[in-house]
């Protein structure tokens, strides 16, 4: 009795201090000895459920050890030789924190803990023989946003470009470029997807002919839209970090007039796709390309014939975004291009913040 | 060990028991089956994917074209059983068609798309917009098929409703309507629940038929008429098969407030005396669970002689059984119906028969696909082995009957007794509930079996005969004179009008 109302008492102070809720995560041993999440982000004393599955075609575990404690357990698992396979290579000692069994290959095990109390970086590895020392990775018990992924020692080198890896669901490998036509949230039916890396994306709206938004940190998991009746959004995964939140950018004639638009499809050249629209009969075509280290995204804008008329680009200059431009003048977040423009490049710069704690699930 | 001594010992009983089968069988003789006449294949995949088949085709060069429910197209060489990529990133594509062997149409959730490969390396680089001017609420259900190219070179789609299973999206595409927002399957944006017609000359996309809910399928007959199938719902008593005209409406009621003139009532609200007399009633009901659950597409058999001796014959998928339904229509008082016969039962074919195509050899290709059905994933081929079976060629209504002609003279002292035969009629009642059990139930007695004297051709005398019926027919073991057995023993004839 005493001890069912103690746990109540921690349970509520627990909501109480964090008002936090469960969490889940789905991890993958993939091929070439990594998992496809390279870090993840649980809060102090959360409820952690984690997913492991094995898409890989040999044999791993998954252990969570103490902070800095990865080689150590790694190392003692080898020296318990053939004693090891009996435990799940698990080597009774306190460094270790929670662990699966050795997983065949296409199978699943669920692993359920509550978070250290403790904010730090308590990694995660496979302690099958051989394979600790590369496969591995970070999980960060914190509130606060996640170090640069690019600098974050606490994952392996061969992973500070990509937080998560992708399997291909299609018989060909993930390619980027990348582009899905699906649904989106805050897009109209007509969406589509574009990975210009695997983790660098946006969203172009194929029904009202504009960027709707952009965002960094992954791509777009269409696993619930594709599987049962089609109705689920494709989830974005990784942070928005541009959304244009004026109702239709581009103007021709009077900035103030919405313009008629028409969707006309869209070429790939090694991949990249450049979206063809007309706006109140004018032929736009469109590219849009990251800035170096992805901070935000270059538009070229081609117009089929010199224009006729002033064209405006509306943008909102609290949206965190620095726009330049090739051509033209801005004047309060509105960009006017004169008469006889033939192509205007327009770059949305919007430097990586820290990236946030959570994904997208 | 015991292991090997055990499989010797096997190995020679099965010798043993070919044997037996050798010298037994010119006594008895096989049973006659389907897979004397045709055998299936199943085409092997590439690894990695998921085979709900939407689409196929095939390219002038021979290839298959394919596309799937995750986006990808396909193209696949028979001669060398090679798979290859040729587009990808498409919404739900439920339809292709070749143009040359570098482009191809497709019909996506939210366009009509043309898809080309300009620069010669095998994977398209041009996806062009045809037409996307028709709604989306973004409702799951709104799902589009086609296209079919008619002589014209213009192009039919076809639009699923939505259904109340899930709302619409906080953006649509097309302007919103909320007349026809109840029931089971609605309507809100333009020309859901519409057979459009794409004119390639001003380049519009022209609404052309309403009244449907589901029409995952379209094909032509040999004299061009075109043939739209639709599931199994509400207004639907059971799975139907339309003959299309321009400007008729087909009975399914969400559609009909896109309709030029129309007045602005709510469709439900009208009494189903009146709908039923606006619509235009199916060439063929697919008897449900007797035959069909979910018809998929019509495809005619215009191999010339190539898959036996249905030429000119339409095909039609179906999702629920492993098997196709073969068509056997005529024109009475104007209008098209007829019969409906099993086809490919025990031929080894899966479920989820939801594409056909024929290639140049006469060979049927199937795509399954069970997304969102009971069904299969994968490719068949089915091939015909060049003997001709025992089936039903037609079935003609007459003045007080009807007559059956068969592939091959029929045994006469078998076909001429009245007890082999069993009519009944029935019919599906037109209504806002989901499907209709059969109604006014009845057997039907034969008063007169004849036999042609070329043994091919039985008439009926029936006791009753009513317009607004199906006119089901179970048969006992029909044969020839050499033993070859009917292989499909009931047919299901839709009568709308009588002679
Ligand atoms: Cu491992």
């Amino acid at each position: 009795m005493y001890k069912v109302v103690f746990r109540l008492f921690v349970v509520l102070f627990a909501f109480r201090s964090w008002a936090q809720s469960d969490t889940t995560i789905t991890l993958q041993a993939i091929t070439g000895l990594q998992f496809d999440l390279a870090r993840f982000a649980v809060k102090p004393n959360q409820k952690v459920k984690i997913l492991f599955k094995n898409e890989d075609d040999m044999a791993h575990n998954l252990v969570i050890t103490q902070p800095d404690k990865r080689l150590p357990v790694v190392e003692t698992v080898i020296k318990m030789g053939d004693k090891a396979q009996a435990v799940n290579y698990v080597p009774p000692m306190p460094e270790v924190l929670v662990a699966s069994k050795i997983l065949v290959p296409n199978t699943t095990e669920t692993i359920t803990f509550t978070a250290p109390a403790t904010e730090g970086v308590y990694p995660y590895v496979c302690t099958y023989p051989g394979h600790g020392y590369v496969m591995y990775g970070a999980m960060y018990v914190t509130t606060r946003p996640l170090p640069l992924l690019a600098t974050d020692p606490n994952i392996p080198p061969s992973r500070q470009t990509l937080e998560r890896i992708l399997s291909s669901p299609h018989p060909f490998p993930l390619e980027y470029p990348l582009l899905y036509r699906t649904f989106m949230p805050e897009c109209s039916p007509a969406a589509i997807a574009v990975a210009l890396s695997a983790s660098h994306a946006y969203c172009f709206d194929a029904g009202k002919c504009y960027l709707r938004y952009a965002w960094r940190g992954g791509f777009v998991d269409n696993t619930d839209h594709w599987k049962g009746n089609g109705n689920a959004l494709g989830k974005i995964q990784g942070t928005i970090y541009f959304k244009d939140n004026v109702t239709y950018p581009l103007r021709v004639g009077k900035a103030d007039k919405l313009p008629e638009v028409d969707f006309k499809g869209y070429t790939l050249s090694n991949r990249l796709p450049t979206f063809r629209y007309a706006i109140d009969g004018v032929e736009v075509r469109e590219t849009l390309k990251a800035l170096p280290n992805d901070e935000g995204v270059s538009r070229t804008f081609v117009f089929s014939k010199p224009t006729t008329q002033t064209v405006y680009l509306v943008t909102q200059h609290t949206d965190g975004i620095t726009y330049k431009s090739s051509v033209g003048k801005w004047q309060n977040g509105t960009l006017t291009l004169p008469k006889g423009t033939t192509k205007c490049v327009v770059t949305m710069q919007a430097p990586p913040a820290a990236q946030g704690a959570h994904h997208g699930h | 060990m015991n292991f090997s001594k055990s499989r010797v010992l096997y190995k020679s009983s099965l010798i043993t028991y070919f044997l037996v089968q050798l010298m037994i069988s010119p006594l008895f003789a096989q049973r006659d089956t389907i897979t004397n006449y045709y055998e299936t294949e199943r085409i092997k995949l590439p690894k990695g994917l998921r085979a709900e088949t939407g689409g196929m085709d095939f390219m002038p060069d021979g290839r298959l074209v394919a596309c799937f429910h995750l986006g990808e197209v396909m193209t696949y060489n028979p001669k060398t059983k090679v798979w290859k990529k040729f587009a990808e990133g498409l919404h739900d594509p439920l339809g292709v068609a070749a143009i040359s062997n570098t482009e191809i149409l497709v019909m996506q959730r939210p366009e009509l798309t043309r898809i080309k490969d300009t620069n010669n390396d095998g994977v398209a680089d041009v996806y062009e917009t045809v037409t996307d001017d028709f709604g989306m609420s973004g409702n799951y259900h709104e799902f589009a098929f086609g296209p079919l190219k008619d002589k014209d070179g213009n192009y039919f789609i076809a639009l699923n409703v939505a259904s109340n299973g899930a709302g619409i999206r906080p953006e649509i595409r097309g302007t919103y309507d909320s007349l026809s927002r109840e029931g089971r399957m609605y309507s809100c944006v333009p020309y859901r629940g519409w057979v459009m017609k794409y004119n390639v000359k001003t380049q519009k996309l022209e609404p052309y038929a309403s009244g449907f809910r589901s029409p995952n399928g379209l094909g032509f007959d040999a004299k061009g008429r075109l043939y739209v199938s639709d599931n199994q719902g509400d207004w639907r008593g059971t799975s139907p098969l339309y003959h299309v005209e321009k400007d008729k409406f087909y009975g399914h009621v969400a559609s009909l407030i896109w309709k030029k003139d129309f007045p602005r009532v709510k469709p439900l609200s009208l009494p189903v005396e009146k709908l039923d007399s606006m619509r235009t009633r199916e060439a063929i009901a697919f008897p449900h669970t007797e035959i069909a659950h979910s018809v998929t597409q019509p495809l005619l058999d215009n191999t010339g002689g190539k898959f036996g001796p249905f030429m000119g014959q339409l095909f039609i998928g179906e999702m629920d059984y492993p098997r196709l339904v073969r068509l056997l229509m005529e024109e009475v008082g104007g209008q098209m119906q007829g019969a409906c016969v099993a086809f490919g039962d025990g031929t080894g074919l899966l479920k989820g028969n939801n594409r056909l195509v024929f290639d140049k050899n006469g060979d049927l290709w199937v795509g399954h696909n069970d997304h969102g059905w009971v069904g299969d994933e994968g490719l068949s081929r089915i091939h015909w082995k060049g003997k001709i079976p025992l089936e039903i060629m037609a079935m003609n209504l007459t003045k007080e009957g009807f007559e059956l002609t068969f592939s091959l003279p029929v045994d006469a002292k078998i076909a001429t007794n009245p007890s082999l035969y069993k009519f009944q009629r029935y019919y599906y009642k037109y209504h806002r509930l989901y499907g209709s059990p059969k109604t006014d139930v009845a057997d039907v007695a034969v008063k007169e079996v004849t036999l042609s004297p070329d043994g091919k051709k039985v008439s009926f005398k029936l006791t009753e005969l009513k317009a607004g019926y199906v006119y089901d027919l179970k048969m006992g073991e029909l044969k020839t004179a050499d033993g070859k057995l009917l292989m499909n023993r009931a047919i299901y004839y839709t009568l709308n009008k009588l002679k």
